[in-house]
């Protein structure tokens, strides 16, 4: 397991909270929190060691086009960068949506 | 578009949860942002998720106040570990809290766990433990519902705590068993269960099988309202003190009946325990095993039932393999059960001292024995369980004959003896690992063990545990350096807070009269400060080593008392 | 010159090949009876029938095996019987390639090597198996009758009567095609069976182009190759699944179609009833089909969606379903479904508007491959599907859409699609800068790189960050770029810039998923019309008998 830390700037705010995954084979769970601060801080624990680099250039990625002000923690369990990017979205279309679900 | 089944295995366990309430009353207890991980797994490599795989839920269920439970088979195979088990045992201890004060809460688990994480073992063992302690006392006050909808089905210990349920509740998808096939190709060979061959492994342990030959109640599709349904109407039937775990004679006459010299498929069991075979007892056709091995197999068991019943040949029941005896200790009759290698037993898988189909019904009959001789007795006898016990039996006929439900009928025993009254301490003088230790010594409210090399407590030997978890032997003994509970050494395991007391000095093979006396001493202040204390196992949160040993069982069971209304 | 006179000035006889034929026929007389050769005297005919540098097709492929008989020849000896020139569609039996060790046989022409692929770039690196050519299947099937015409035939067939006619059903496949090569060029056809009867349900091979049966000791090995459990399909599958819909099917109006084999197809055919009704498409897409009887077709069919279905085999457990949907499926006189793959890959090639399929690796020109590092796999039929046919005249709504330039005499395109997931299990990039294929081919010796699929045939790809409409890239450069802008982080993603994917997004080269109006909070396994085997059962009213391996009841 490897745990990696990003911050990014952020401009946008976000209503709510999303969660959205599960730590399975090939997944992973993402927590969002709306953060004050015109910061994003990703905390990435992954099982598969060794792809910091991956990591980067996904988050960068999202971050230029979504520059949300957020505390995401990502819990990784062998997800494909493909898998990642979609659960990140996923969060993302959650966590900015009006509805409250129950 | 065709009227499709709204399947529940479909769902995750938090989708699971929901769909057994009613609309709109959902509300879950220590969520994912609660961030209530496993403190264990990180610290060996392993990711953890933020609400451990189990999701506790409040709500209404046909307008009653209720709990559900549901386990994630997603994360870690729906293994128990310290957090995940201690949110189900926690919820389960609040719902009999609130049933004793006379609020009404009903009780449902969906299970979906391949039976102990074994990256925590002896923590899952544990809280598995105490979530079967909870349901036995639990279920005499509300019906207390187990579902298992299926896709990794129900495994290990907690087939053990299906087998506890008031009612059970399966689909076609559902499995139910002890040790899963693969376990059983590992242990046994392939030729005892080709764990490939999918068709025999759903018409052995799957949930038509299961309802067809009487092992759980009610066999449902795979859709939401029809489990809904079924739920709701095992609430209503109030048919709260038929417990299958509890009808000892019932299942040993079955077993009797049963030649295992013999091959005996799924279909000739279905004829032999279905519907149409009588619900009497069963006839007992089969011969004892005659061949008889004349050298006597020597155990720690064996040594320490000796010494402190004093009888030294034992006289042997139906089932050799469990001694049982009532001896006197400081005034007052004690109950020691054991059990010991058998090489002439009838089921040739439980020749070495495991716990096996006779040996957890037996073991449930001798307690049970006690139970009723002391009914209107002011004081209830003591229960000594003598545990040294390798592993529970590990074979094909055992699971199709339902061993999970034999060692549920000893942990059912045992539990309602505790709660009877009966102080049962458990004395571990040898091994006591996995499934055997649960049915054999786990629900005793007090437990001693010596301070001996080969006392050893787990959850799986470690040639397996490596193997299933993929990892060297090497690995899993460095990583129990720093996570404690999947040591497999009794000083280890008695960090965790659930050891009454460690005895050193003992010559645990080959006592004296002082180690004799100095274990029936302790026995004696076991017993004296289990009758004085409460009869539940809430002792082994409160002694000093749990305090840190157990920290997470301690928070989980806090948090979710104050969100619990 | 008169006739007579030609003939007579040759000199030559024209029936070597009957006389050889006539000869071999006549040693194993008293080892047969008639037509019939004893199981347990196989290999004793097999080695008098055989001569040594014969040219032999044994009948395999990714389904159907005639595994009696490929048995019997690796049992044969090789001094007696050596050196021969094997047509194989796919090398999949351990003992396809034993032969090759024992050198029972040298020379391989073939097309697939699924389970054997890595032995086989061995084999062929150390010398052992000598390659005449990687084929497609229908460039196999036709050589056969162009110069790889078969000295020996040896294949499977279901039932044999007296007279040898055969019984191939749901399984015909490719039987009639090498029976026809080998029988009317003098070649000797022999045929394993599973049972000879006195009446056959129908006649799929007549008897006259046939010289041997054996009844087999056990039925013709047969995998269930095209089931997909949808239990599998998860939630980036159908993500995929609703783009393709909305951003091919839906955009150029797809009505005939073939689909590979995989979960993110088999994801587009189970949400048709769901996702597809939604929008209002049934009736519109999706009616005529090249295809396998896909179990996860069978939703779609029972709605309403499939006018036809034409099969190249048949699918273990999907008989008395197919039987009793007769006007969908092509049957015979018996009920049962008459597969026949060569007629499907033609259909396939020539006459669908689509192919979409999956691969393993892409290069930035949308080349892609199957073959990965030390294997070598070969290609079936995806080439011929994924291919332009550029001698199609026909014309339909999506063929013309895919005309994008303003001559007089511009044509149509086949949409060839590309379905992948930017990154493989185990975080191996799908895009990636130079194929292993090239590698592969060169240490094989292979004249070319095994390619599966060019890129200049490739008319869209679709990943689960959006798809590319390669066809409409004005320059080779714009191309790579859209390619690029759904490539996701791998190395090839990283040379498009948000900017650029921005400004091709703009100019409809390539749509993101909210550009087709696809919310990926939707793409739920809820909207799978079935989600697990027992499901498929359900909608087939218990007619789809799925084989023990994917049963969970």
């Amino acid at each position: 397991m490897e745990t990696l830390t990003f911050k990014f700037n952020a401009t946008k705010s976000v209503p709510k909270h999303a969660y959205v995954g599960v730590v399975a084979s090939g997944d992973l769970e993402i927590l969002l929190e709306p953060s004050k601060e015109e910061k994003a801080y990703v905390v990435v624990r992954t099982a598969s060691d060794g792809f910091g680099e991956t990591w980067k250039n996904l988050l960068d990625r999202f971050f230029a086009v979504h520059d949300i002000a957020a505390n995401i923690e990502i819990n990784d369990f062998g997800a494909t960068p493909g898998m990642v990017s979609m659960r990140l979205l996923q969060a993302l279309e959650v966590c900015s949506s009006e509805k409250t679900e129950r | 578009m065709k009227k499709l089944n709204d399947s529940l295995v479909e769902l995750n366990a938090r989708e699971r949860a929901k769909a057994m309430l009613d609309k709109g009353t959902f509300r879950e207890l220590l969520g994912p942002f609660e961030r209530l991980e496993s403190p264990h797994l990180s610290q060996q490599g392993i990711v953890p998720q933020s609400d451990d795989g189990v999701v506790v839920a409040r709500g209404l269920i046909d307008g009653e106040s209720a709990v559900v439970i549901a386990i994630e088979g997603a994360f870690q195979g729906g293994g128990i570990g310290e957090v995940s088990g201690s949110k189900i045992a926690g919820a389960l201890e609040l719902a009999i809290r609130d049933n004793e004060k006379g609020m009404r809460t009903r009780a449902v688990v969906v299970l979906d766990s391949g039976g102990v994480r074994l990256q925590e073992a002896n923590y899952g063992l544990l809280s598995i433990s105490e979530i079967q302690s909870a349901i036995v006392a639990l279920r005499k006050l509300v019906p207390v519902v187990g579902v298992i909808p299926g896709k990794i089905g129900c495994f290990g210990g907690m087939s053990m705590t299906a087998g506890l349920f008031s009612t059970l509740i399966m689909t076609p998808e559902g499995r139910l068993t002890l040790n899963g096939p693969e376990v059983i190709e590992q242990e046994a060979g392939i030729a005892e269960w080709d764990s490939t061959d999918r068709g025999l492994i759903w018409n052995t342990i799957g949930g038509i099988q299961r309802q067809a030959t009487g092992l759980v109640d009610i066999l449902v599709e795979d859709d939401v309202a029809a489990i809904k349904e079924a739920v709701q109407a095992a609430f209503r039937s109030e048919k709260s003190n038929e417990f299958r775990s509890s009808q000892v004679d019932f299942y040993l006459s079955r077993l009797t009946a049963i030649d295992p010299t013999k091959t005996l498929t799924p279909l000739e069991l279905r004829k032999m325990w279905g519907a149409e075979a009588s619900m009497g007892s069963v006839e007992n056709t089969v011969k004892e095993h005659i061949e008889n091995d004349a050298e006597e197999v020597i155990s720690r068991g064996k040594i320490w039932f000796k010494a402190l019943t004093g009888i030294s040949n034992p006289e042997n029941g139906n089932v050799p393999a469990v001694l049982c005896a009532d001896h006197e200790l400081d005034g007052e009759l004690v109950r020691y059960i054991a059990v010991v290698p058998n090489p002439n037993s009838r089921f040739p898988r439980a020749r070495h001292g495991e716990v096996g189909l006779e040996e957890g019904w037996s073991i449930a009959k001798y307690v049970r024995e006690a139970i009723e001789e002391d009914a209107n007795k002011e004081k209830r006898r003591a229960i000594v369980a003598v545990v040294d016990v390798p592993s529970q039996a590990y074979g094909y006929k055992e699971e199709l004959l339902g061993i999970f439900l034999s060692c549920a009928a000893s942990v059912d025993a045992y539990a309602t003896a505790r709660y009877a009254g009966h102080p049962v301490i458990a004395l571990l003088v040898g091994q006591a690992i996995s499934g055997a230790f649960l049915a054999h010594g786990y629900q005793a409210n007090r437990i001693i063990a010596f301070d001996d090399p080969g006392v050893l407590v787990h959850a799986m030997s470690k040639q397996s545990a490596a193997r299933i978890t993929k990892r060297s032997v090497e690995e899993l003994e460095s990583a129990s350096q720093k996570v404690p509970s999947i040591a497999y050494d009794i000083r280890s395991y008695s960090t965790l807070g659930a050891v009454h007391e460690l005895m050193t000095g003992i010559h645990a093979d080959e006592p004296g009269k002082e180690d004799v006396d100095q274990v029936l001493n302790s026995l004696a202040a076991a017993i004296k400060i289990a009758r004085k204390s409460p009869k539940d196992l809430s002792n082994r949160l409160t002694s000093n080593n749990a305090a840190t040993g157990r920290a997470a069982s301690i928070k989980v069971r806090e948090r979710l008392a104050k969100v619990w209304n | 010159m008169n006739e007579s006179e030609l003939g007579i000035s040759s000199g030559r006889s024209w029936t070597t090949r009957r006389d050889k034929k006539a000869r071999q026929l006549a040693k194993v007389e008293k080892l047969v009876k008639g037509r019939i050769i004893p199981a347990d005297r196989i290999v004793e005919v097999l080695e008098n029938l055989i001569v040594t540098g014969d040219c032999v097709a044994l009948e395999g492929n990714n389904q159907k095996q005639a595994s009696f008989l490929s048995k019997a020849l690796n049992n044969v000896d090789p001094d007696k019987v050596n050196d021969l020139h094997m047509i194989m569609s796919s090398v999949s039996r351990p003992e396809h390639l034993d032969i090759f060790e024992k050198g029972i046989a040298r020379k391989l022409d073939f097309s697939y090597s699924g389970a054997q692929s890595l032995r086989m770039a061995q084999m062929i690196e150390d010398g052992v198996v000598k390659v005449g050519s990687i084929h497609t299947y229908l460039e196999l099937y036709g050589r056969l009758f162009i110069d790889l015409t078969p000295n020996i035939a040896l294949v499977a067939a279901d039932k044999a009567d007296a007279e040898g006619n055969l019984y191939t059903g749901p399984n015909t496949e490719e039987t009639p095609t090498i029976v026809e090569a080998t029988a009317f060029r003098d070649g000797i056809v022999i045929v394993q069976v599973n049972e000879l009867v006195d009446e056959l349900p129908r006649v799929d091979i007549p008897g006259s182009w046939v010289d041997f049966i054996v009844v087999a000791d056990r039925p013709y090995q047969l995998e269930a190759l095209f089931t997909r459990d949808p239990r599998l399909i998860s939630e980036m599958h159908i993500l995929m699944a609703m783009m393709t819909i909305r951003g091919i099917y839906e955009r150029h109006n797809v009505t005939s179609l073939n689909h590979g084999v995989g979960f993110n197809t088999a994801a587009i055919e189970l949400i048709l009833p769901t996702y597809g009704e939604s929008l209002g498409l049934k009736g519109k897409i999706c009616k005529n089909w090249a295809l396998n009887p896909h179990p996860t077709l069978i939703p779609a069919i029972e709605s309403g969606w499939v006018e036809s279905v034409h099969c190249f085999g048949g699918e273990v457990g999907m008989e008395k379903y197919v039987a009793a949907r007769p006007d969908v499926f092509f049957t015979g006189r018996d009920g049962s479904l008459r597969s026949n793959r060569a007629m499907s890959q033609v259909a396939g090639q020539y006459a669908v508007d689509l192919f979409i399929g999956s691969t393993f690796q892409i290069d930035a020109d949308g080349n892609s491959s199957t073959v990965t590092s030390g294997r070598l796999a070969g290609f079936g039929g995806a080439p011929n599907m994924g291919a332009d046919p550029h001698g199609r005249r026909h014309a339909t709504d999506a063929w013309l859409n895919m005309i994008t330039g303003e001559s007089q005499i511009a044509r149509g395109q086949k949409l060839v699609v590309q379905m992948v997931e930017t990154y493989q299990n185990g975080h191996a990039p799908v895009f990636v800068e130079s194929l292993d294929a090239i590698k592969v081919g060169h240490d094989a010796k292979l004249p070319v790189a095994p390619v599966m699929i060019y890129g200049d045939d490739v008319t869209h790809v679709v990943t689960e960050e959006g798809i590319a409409y390669l066809y409409k890239a004005r320059s080779l450069e714009e191309r790579r770029m859209a390619l690029a802008a759904v490539a996701g982080v791998t190395p090839i993603g990283q040379q498009c810039s948000v900017e650029m994917t921005e400004q091709l997004r703009q100019d409809g080269i390539v749509a993101l998923p909210e550009d087709l109006h696809v919310k990926r909070t939707d793409a739920k396994r809820s909207l799978l019309a079935a989600k697990s085997i027992d499901d498929l059962v359900k909608w087939s009213d218990g007619l789809y008998e799925p084989p023990a391996k994917f049963r969970n009841w």
